[in-house]
């Protein structure tokens, strides 16, 4: 049995209980040294097991007759993973000058790592019902970086974001007992999983209960009208971990997407249905809102999640269109969106830090005082916008593309108006900063700035990410081959 | 016959008569006897359930010399052992969580009495469940709310008299009703032992005679036990009771007492009424609807309450909903989730209950939510545990509550008209509970400004956290390794009839 796809799953999640029961450490040294190291034998555990464990299933025990707690590495879950394993090593170094100024500083690393933990099991869950286990255990564990803080604010966005989740859960789990009925297994497979003999005539039922799904998923991947979570508790976080909710736990609702639509009920079952319909316009009018909202946030980290509302639907349109062109900018559009907003929180995290500056007016000549900081900032939102070479241009073109070569009467060419719309949306609410940030105008009292360029630990994980965002859009195909090579099959 | 047969009517004895002795025994041994004869029914139920699995079918024990149909029976199957060695197992828990708490609680001189109750209810529960007689049904049903009402006012304060007193006038005219029907099936069939019953009522439902009069007796019998087991309208005295009376009471009352009446419920329709007979009447249907109102209404009530204690007592309501609407389905499914859900709840309430003394505990005494800022963080099993039996209820996967909402929902998908009504409720009773529970869960791990509070009495916890691990085994017991006591439930309904 291959038992060490466990792996990186079960010592992040015994690490961080184990943070979280010793008591303190004789000083902040020892703890840093300890959570890192934990970091990133995690993140070589992952590396091992997605090295050696591809097609790897392993049937751990069985909750009922009918429900298997199953694992499995397959190609989608692996770029979940990557995703997972850079962003939670490159926020986890960022946080360890970050969190200086924050109180609690173990109880942080400890979810932290249990919050990794949970996430790779997610990736790596190879049926319903274990998908679904971890997708409650993240909300739970996640909802713990919300409260850190434990201010008023932050407990009533942690409620917020429990709520909504719980409410999408249970839309899941409605879905879920109406296929378990009609379904062969519940263990994600290339195609459909539906009895044919079953479902002849309830055809209906079976759609009301997929998108019952959809929507519980979309809950966690901020689509209206599930939204508002959203940009409450990621804001609430601390920096680092806003970056880690924003750019990869979302992620985790698309990925149940994509499980619930491509491995269990199939493509064909629900193409050119109404779920495909109004799925698509609902996703259209979370990216227009989503970049509308942004562009009216004078708060830098609000307006960053709106942003992630905005661009998290963009992966969803795609997957909704279930074209392979499409399919493939939807998935190549987790990865670039990931690394992305992964730097732009954490650039965030770095002027909050720096500068306790938190509204987008006070940041007038932050580049003059971290040049270095803001050219990342300013990469990283020319990516978001979509402007070649970064990756945002290529996963956006497939998108776009996908969407015209679809067919669909009305949406296939309203889909790439939006997004162009919102694109310039996107333009209008990232790049300000960076201007005013650079070319602070006549009247800026120059004299005042001072060097405030931070640490090389904080600035070190925002480069890697910000040279491998430009890196996929300079050299996109072996990725994307990847993924078409496998999403061919899916469709 | 084998000799392992003798062991359900040893049981009741042995508690009842320990109950007895218990009178005169000083306090310590009071209190030894007590936890070894409930041990020692433990061993002999697992004893009789190993059998039975072994034997693959019930027996009926007679009762004295006269044969059926005038004398009394004893019948024992698959479900009632495994229900008898459950009981036994909470019981035993709750009194040891509760055991160092029942010093402040109780005046010195009354803890023999206490000891006393337990055992009288033991012993009426075990009767409950083994008994194949009606009328015996009922005299245990009034041992069982006397001893109850025992247990809840023994904590001597004007909120347990009067908790006593509601619980009283419910509880008796809840048994009122039950006798009325007794005595009207008795009229109808003239006889008094359940399986002798059911041969008449099949004979008069196939006549097509006394219809009404069925039906009628049918209500009465529901009814009342539904209020015994506080169903959804019907709930009024449960709050006050479950929520002053000292908690190895309000734990054994919550998850042991409302299950023997529901259980009788089962029973009755099963091997009295007949399934098919049951399910033809309407009050299925009403029974469903309560059930459904009970699990909004009892949430909505505990996201009100200020007062741990009294939100906790409040879910129940919302428990025994779930309950009712598995019976209410009318399906061999929804029979086997309610029953399944029983020891779910039964095992995750009292675990609620004996974790929240240990928080109030270390928050002064105090049962308010604002004293219990940080609690988790004074009594970190109590807190532990509290959170593991609030992700139970709210349904997360490898704990109880998920399988039984899993069943729950799997028995409603069989059912058409059904099926809307149960799955919507179901969803949203669900996020209700996740409302209440983790509002408290956030609570006791907000740390607090200020450490005002000392422990009073678990300065010394031993046996307090051996209890809290046990629980917390016995929910995730049930919560993955399900199928097997699911399969022994099917098992022990298929003997029932």
């Amino acid at each position: 049995m291959s038992y060490f796809i466990l792996l990186p799953i079960v010592f992040p999640v015994l690490s961080g209980i184990f943070l979280l029961v010793r008591g303190e450490m004789k000083s902040r040294k020892n703890l840093l040294a300890v959570t890192g190291g934990l970091l990133v034998i995690t993140a070589l555990l992952a590396v091992l097991a997605l090295a050696f464990g591809r097609g790897e299933m392993l049937l751990l025990f069985d909750l009922t007759q009918t429900l298997p707690v199953l694992f499995k590495i397959d190609d989608m879950g692996m770029v979940f993973a990557v995703v997972a394993v850079l962003v939670f090593v490159c926020a986890g170094f960022f946080s360890f000058e970050y969190m200086k100024h924050e109180a609690h500083e173990r109880r942080y690393y400890g979810f932290y790592l249990i919050v990794f933990g949970i996430l790779m099991a997610l990736c790596f869950a190879g049926n319903l019902v274990t998908f679904y286990l971890f997708f409650e255990i993240l909300t739970l564990s996640s909802m713990t970086l919300v409260l850190h803080s434990g201010s008023k604010e932050a407990v009533m966005a942690g409620l917020k974001y429990l709520f909504y989740s719980l409410c999408g859960a249970y839309m899941v789990l409605f879905g879920f007992y109406f296929l378990s009925h009609y379904a062969n297994t519940l263990s994600f497979s290339e195609g459909s999983v539906l009895n044919p003999d079953l479902t002849a005539g309830h055809t209906g039922l079976l759609c009301a209960a997929a998108f019952a799904m959809i929507l519980g998923f979309s809950v966690k991947a901020g689509m209206f009208p599930m939204h508002a979570w959203l940009t409450a508790a990621h804001p609430a976080a601390p920096a680092p971990a806003s970056a880690v909710l924003s750019a990869v736990i979302v992620k985790a609702g698309v990925l149940g997407i994509i499980r619930v639509v491509y491995y269990l009920f199939g493509a064909s079952f629900l193409r050119d249905g109404w779920v495909q319909r109004v799925w698509m316009v609902l996703a259209l009018v979370t990216i227009f809102m989503g970049s509308l909202l942004a562009y009216r946030e004078p708060v830098l980290k609000k307006r960053l999640a709106y942003s992630t509302v905005s661009q998290v639907s963009y992966i969803l349109y795609g997957l909704a269109v279930m074209d392979g062109d499409a399919l493939a900018g939807g998935v190549l559009h987790v990865i670039c969106h990931s690394l992305v907003k992964a730097v732009l929180f954490l650039c965030a995290g770095a002027l909050i830090y720096r500068t306790g500056k938190t509204r987008v007016d006070e940041l007038r000549g932050v580049g003059k005082e971290m040049p270095c900081l803001m050219w990342c900032y300013t990469i990283a939102a020319l990516g978001l916008i979509g402007i070649p070479p970064t990756g945002g241009f290529i996963s956006k073109w497939y998108l776009a593309a996908g969407s015209l070569s679809s067919g669909i009467p009305g949406f296939s060419w309203i889909g790439p108006a939006v997004l162009l719309v919102s694109a310039l949306l996107t333009a209008g609410y990232l790049l300000p900063i960076a201007i005013c940030g650079f070319l602070p105008g006549d009247d800026f009292d120059y004299g005042k700035l001072v060097k405030k360029e931070p640490g090389g630990l904080m600035l070190a994980p925002i480069l890697l990410l910000t040279v491998l965002s430009v890196l996929i859009g300079l050299f996109p195909n072996a990725v994307l081959d990847f993924i078409r090579q496998f999403s061919a099959g899916i469709l | 016959m084998d000799f392992v047969q003798n062991f359900p009517f040893f049981s009741i004895m042995l508690s009842m008569f320990s109950g007895t002795v218990c009178s005169v025994l000083p306090r310590k041994a009071a209190k030894w006897v007590n936890t070894i004869v409930i041990s020692v029914v433990s061993v002999l139920s697992l004893i009789l359930l190993v059998y039975l699995i072994g034997k693959k079918e019930s027996y009926v024990y007679m009762m004295g010399h006269f044969p059926a149909p005038w004398g009394n029976e004893i019948r024992a199957g698959v479900l009632e052992a495994g229900m008898a060695l459950f009981f036994c197992v909470i019981m035993l828990l709750s009194m040891l969580g509760g055991r160092k708490k029942l010093h402040d609680e109780v005046v010195e001189s009354k803890h023999n009495m206490y000891y006393i109750l337990v055992n009288l209810l033991l012993s009426s529960l075990l009767a409950l469940v083994y008994t194949n007689d009606l009328f015996t049904a009922y005299v245990f049903v009034e041992i069982n709310t006397i001893a109850a009402c025992g247990l809840i006012m023994i904590r001597q304060n004007g909120r347990t008299i009067e908790a006593a007193v509601r619980y009283m006038i419910m509880s008796l005219l809840g048994s009122g009703l039950l006798l009325l029907g007794i005595c009207m099936l008795y009229d109808l069939t003239g006889h008094l032992l359940m399986s002798n019953i059911r041969e008449s009522v099949h004979m008069i439902m196939e006549d097509g005679t006394y219809r009404v009069p069925l039906l009628v007796t049918i209500t009465l019998i529901s009814v009342g036990l539904a209020i015994k087991s506080a169903l959804f309208p019907f709930h009024g005295w449960l709050p006050d009771a479950y929520g002053y009376s000292t908690v190895s009471s309000a734990a054994i009352l919550s998850s042991l007492v409302s299950k023997g009446y529901i259980f009788l419920l089962i029973k009755i329709i099963y091997r009295v009424l007949g399934f098919d007979v049951f399910g033809m009447s309407h009050i299925i249907d009403v029974l469903f609807a309560f059930g459904l109102m009970g699990m909004v209404f009892g949430s909505l009530n505990a996201i009100e309450e200020n007062d741990i204690r009294r939100m906790i007592a409040f879910s129940s309501v919302a428990q025994i909903g779930y309950i009712y609407m598995g019976i209410g389905m009318g399906t061999q499914a929804g029979m086997t989730a309610s029953v399944f859900h029983i020891l779910s709840h039964a095992a995750t309430k009292s675990l609620l209950f004996i974790a929240a003394i240990g928080l109030t505990d270390v928050s002064g005494g105090s049962r308010h939510f604002i004293d219990l800022t940080g609690a988790a963080y004074r009594n970190k099993w109590a807190g532990v545990t509290f959170t593991v039996g609030s992700l139970s209820m709210v349904g997360v996967p490898m704990f109880s509550g998920f399988i039984s909402k899993l069943l729950f929902a799997q028995a409603a998908v069989q059912n058409h008209v059904k099926m809307l009504p149960a799955l919507i409720v179901l969803a949203v009773s669900t996020v209700l509970n996740a409302i209440y529970f983790m509002k408290t869960v956030i609570r006791i791990y907000t740390p607090a400004q200020e450490d005002k509070y000392e422990s009073i009495t678990f300065k010394d916890m031993k046996s307090y956290v051996l209890a809290l691990v046990c629980f917390i085994i016995l929910n995730v017991i049930l919560g993955i390794s399900s199928q097997p006591i699911v399969d022994l439930i099917e098992q022990g309904l298929s003997m029932f009839a």
